[in-house]
């Protein structure tokens, strides 16, 4: 009995949680129209690609899928390899004010990034930075959330392998290079798939720095589609298509998502 | 006794300072490489901004022109700003529609998926999908769903019973509570995960021992489950407020902070007087009002987790 009502929640649940990606997909097939008066419009009666073709050939969306994968890969990349260093370095490095610095940075976590948004705004002007790629990119190349996490997973890793390198007179870059790294790939496996999500999906940061639409990101290049009547289509092939990497990188890595979220609450 | 005969043995054995700096470089160069550079870093785009925007708030400071220092106006405005004061109420009303529907929504998800069931691999992936999706593509899935015409889905469901069709998003006192929906939707799996990790912590024999003294299911939750989560409950409900109080990209997606100010949540408002109204300096006082309510959530969470700090 217990069981059948599980099932059943589990089907209803399941189903109203995969719902609006039923009709982002269904509806991206469906012919572009002007009126939407049928509230089951998302159905398409004969499915065309029309609305793939029309992104694929409007320069602007391509363009906006490039500067999203840009403003991605190099944060993703660089946090990956800088929070394993810096994770490595406060879990088993000894040096002055090293407890004292990592708290510190456990203290700015607190600080929301809207309240650092409008001094980096006037600082971006200063330099240049509006409406270029570096005022996403540069403030990203490590994160503190990242740094915590490997430095979390490193100290629960003995250190003998690292002081039997030490005695064969290894120096800290090849043991950081050859033991350490290696070990870390599934906790550096989560700082990338976080650090791709927020890059990937952010809204708020791009909407600040970025104002010509060429420079646009696809996330708020599909807010500038929203709610334009009769674009329904367009706008959900475009969410579709920008939604493969997400689903991609959340398929093969889901395990070091939820390893992650759990980790996050270890503090 | 033992640090005097350790220091002893150590000058005993001290190299010259060329071959002990040499040592020190092959222990510690990365350290050198590596935390200087982002130390650097930090400071500029991190603790630099923190202090800026609070001087900013002292200062009329505007994109063009020279700023003037112009001491407690801003803040004094704010006091007086009954927009600010009704932005906050929006937020904390949108805390109340959140916050316990999200933390019970994916304690239900956990406790399904925890049940035993078939397939609770595949499910768990499908109630954590929205997590990673972006604001952008559900809230335009949302916003068609809650189109406030006889076309939109959720108006079409509710004809069945009989309900007139509702403005949702155009309605004052409706849009908040669709925005709460659309970020319930979106966060419950990663609440999910959290109360999943709780419920697999919890000692089997417990059950085992109630279930044996014939206890039903519903006082098995609510005597042993539900209490012993407390430290979840604690967790989530922390994170969940703190997600609360910074919710824009619904607002700024869906109704622009509209209708009649309904859903101009602080951020939303912040982002208003910042980049519309090009008010910056008034703008950074916002943003630091927004520090101190989440600066409070967290030492309230420091203060009642360093008692409880084993999490899981």
């Amino acid at each position: 009995m217990k069981k059948v009502i599980s099932y059943i929640a589990l089907f209803i649940l399941g189903f109203a949680f995969l719902m609006p990606f039923f009709i982002m997909i269904l509806g991206s097939f469906k012919e572009v129209e002007f009126a939407q008066m049928d509230p089951l419009f998302w159905i398409p009666e004969d499915p065309t690609i029309g609305n793939y073709l029309y992104i694929m050939r409007d320069g602007m969306f391509v363009r906006w899928i490039w500067n999203s994968v840009v403003i991605t890969i190099i944060p993703v990349l660089s946090q990956m390899f800088l929070c394993a260093v810096l994770g490595y370095i406060f879990a088993k490095k000894q040096f002055v004010g090293r407890d004292l610095i990592f708290w510190i940075f456990m203290g700015v976590i607190m600080i929301p990034q809207q309240l650092l948004i409008i001094p980096k705004y006037i600082m971006f002007s200063d330099f240049g930075w509006i409406n270029t790629y570096w005022a996403l990119i540069v403030p990203e190349v490590w994160g503190i959330m990242g740094v915590f996490l490997v430095r979390q997973f490193l100290q629960n890793i003995p250190n003998d392998l690292e002081e039997a390198a030490y005695i064969d007179g290894a120096s800290d870059l090849q043991v950081f290079f050859k033991i350490i790294l290696p070990l870390s790939i599934p906790v550096v496996a989560t700082v990338g798939t976080f650090s791709f999500i927020s890059n990937w999906n952010d809204l708020f940061q791009p909407l600040i720095y970025l104002t010509e639409e060429t420079m646009f990101p696809i996330t708020l290049g599909l807010a500038s589609m929203l709610g334009k009547e009769g674009n329904f289509g367009i706008e959900m092939a475009g969410s579709a298509v920008s939604f493969i990497p997400t689903f991609l990188i959340f398929l093969f890595f889901q395990r070091y998502f939820t390893e992650g979220i759990q980790m996050s609450g270890m503090k | 006794m033992v640090t005097v005969s350790k220091a002893l043995t150590i000058k005993k054995t001290k190299p010259p300072l060329g071959k002990r700096l040499k040592k020190e470089w092959n222990r510690n160069a990365i350290v050198y490489l590596f935390l200087v550079p982002i130390l650097i870093h930090f400071t500029i785009f991190q603790v630099y901004p923190f202090l800026l925007s609070f001087y900013l708030t002292f200062m009329d400071w505007r994109i063009i022109g020279e700023p003037v220092f112009v001491g407690l106006k801003h803040w004094q405005y704010f006091l007086h700003d009954s927009l600010a004061w009704k932005a906050i109420w929006n937020t904390v009303k949108f805390s109340i529609y959140y916050i316990v529907p999200t933390m019970a929504l994916g304690l239900i998800l956990a406790l399904i998926i925890n049940s035993g069931v078939r397939g609770a691999k595949f499910f768990k992936g499908i109630f954590f999908l929205p997590v990673v999706t972006s604001f952008v593509i559900i809230a335009g899935i949302w916003g068609w769903l809650f189109k406030g015409t006889e076309a939109g889905m959720i108006n079409f469901i509710l004809s069945f019973f009989g309900i007139e069709p509702q403005l949702f998003l155009s309605n004052s006192s409706q849009a908040l509570a669709v925005l709460a929906g659309l970020s319930i939707f979106k966060v419950a799996g990663s609440t999910m995960i959290y109360y999943f990790a709780g419920l697999q912590s919890i000692d089997k024999q417990l059950y085992e021992a109630a279930q044996m003294d014939g206890a039903s299911t519903l006082r098995i939750f609510w005597t042993i489950t539900f209490p012993l989560l407390k430290p979840i409950h604690f967790y989530v409900l922390i994170t969940t407020t703190i997600g609360s109080f910074q919710i824009f990209d619904s607002a700024f997606l869906l109704t622009g902070g509209g209708p009649n100010y309904a859903t101009t949540t602080l951020v939303y408002y912040l982002y208003a007087q910042g980049f519309t109204s090009l008010n910056l300096s008034y703008a950074a006082v916002l943003s630091y009002v927004l520090f101190f309510i989440i600066l409070v959530i967290s030492l309230i969470q420091r203060k009642y987790l360093g008692k409880d700090s084993n999490l899981y």
